[in-house]
């Protein structure tokens, strides 16, 4: 009874928590003073610095150790997934989280395309791992190291603001064609 | 010197795949509760002139140098190189092909970032929001996670040493 009232004065207002959570701008903020408290945590097992977040290296160390262990190559990858017992898990930590968070709040909605877009999202990845790995990061490492310190991450960001303005004319000119 | 930081170097191997899952954990509630995207951020701002995305980014980068400050404050060990600029000067944090000049990074960091923004932009998202789409059940997004994990092993197995032998055919490395 209690646990009804509890939770249908959850429904009629949305938690204080969930409201942050919800605005970009807190959560921007959140990620990067959790990247910088990782380091702090971590450093000792190795580097390299403003290594806190970032998706594209993250996930080239969980699979490089993975395929090193089941094919016995030496890919390389960052110092601290070479010296921990396990690479770093945040995108595993990510597709659970988003997935958890998405059940509870019911909105997982499986959504299918047709099969040339899976082949088209499936070379966007490979390409999009390739050109993110040139730079040294996807564009939250670049903005960590934008906020350690590094001048090429803040001309890696502009160069990605130079391709989404690219995009959006090739994508606008796409869709004029089409009608 | 060896960076230091609160946890010892024996903690610490075995801590960070636990730290890490944690932190991933938030990010991915956080992630979808707010659709946050970086790629995003920036063609809502050209396209719509929305700034909810883009203020989402830079304070991505606030934060990050407000943490960093903070935390060199108290344990100047963790961070050997803050402030970057000041003691290593124009040469990029480690990431990208070790070894090379100042001037084949910014071309990477040119050629790559086009690259990134451009199929972003085609494809609907930067790579976190990909991975929180496929956790709310987006199977082309779950075709577009899976690509990075093939590109990855490809980008270090090939890609990488190409890219540093092209450079130095060039004359830029």
């Amino acid at each position: 009874m209690i646990m009804a009232e509890i939770k249908a004065k959850t429904e009629e207002k949305p938690s204080c928590l969930d409201t942050l959570a919800r605005n970009p701008l807190y959560v921007g903020l959140a990620i990067g003073l959790l990247a910088a408290f990782v380091q702090v945590l971590l450093i000792s097992a190795g580097g390299p610095e403003a290594y806190g977040f970032c998706v594209a290296c993250h996930t080239r160390d969980v699979v490089n150790v993975a395929v090193n262990d089941l094919a016995g190559t030496k890919l390389a990858v960052a110092a601290i997934s070479q010296n921990a017992i396990l690479p770093v898990m945040t995108v595993i930590g990510v597709l659970i989280g988003a997935f958890v968070s998405a059940q509870y709040y019911k909105e997982f909605r499986t959504k299918a395309g047709s099969a040339v877009s899976y082949i088209w999202y499936l070379l966007g990845g490979i390409l999009f791992m390739i050109f993110a790995l040139f730079m040294g990061g996807c564009p939250y490492r670049m903005g960590l190291r934008i906020g350690y310190g590094d001048v090429v991450a803040l001309i890696g960001v502009i160069a990605i603001i130079a391709g989404v303005l690219i995009g959006i004319k090739i994508a606008t000119s796409m869709a004029e064609r089409e009608g | 010197m060896v960076a230091a930081g609160w946890l010892t170097k024996d903690v610490a191997v075995i801590a960070v795949p636990l730290v890490t899952l944690f932190l991933g954990l938030l990010i991915g509630w956080l992630g979808q509760r707010s659709g946050f995207c970086s790629i995003g951020g920036f063609r809502d701002f050209f396209m719509f002139k929305h700034t909810r995305l883009l203020y989402g980014y830079i304070a991505l980068i606030v934060g990050a140098f407000i943490g960093y400050l903070v935390f060199w404050l108290i344990t100047p060990t963790a961070f050997e190189n803050f402030f970057w600029l000041i003691g290593k000067g124009l040469m990029p944090v480690p990431g990208a092909p070790a070894g090379l000049t100042v001037a084949a990074y910014i071309v990477l960091a040119v050629v790559g970032g086009i690259a990134v923004g451009l199929i972003g932009v085609l494809l609907g998202g930067c790579p976190l929001r990909q991975v929180v789409m496929t956790s709310e059940g987006n199977i082309k997004s779950l075709g577009f996670v899976i690509g990075m994990c093939i590109g990855a092993v490809v980008y270090t197995a090939w890609i990488s040493g190409l890219a540093v032998t092209l450079l130095k055919a060039l004359g830029i490395a």
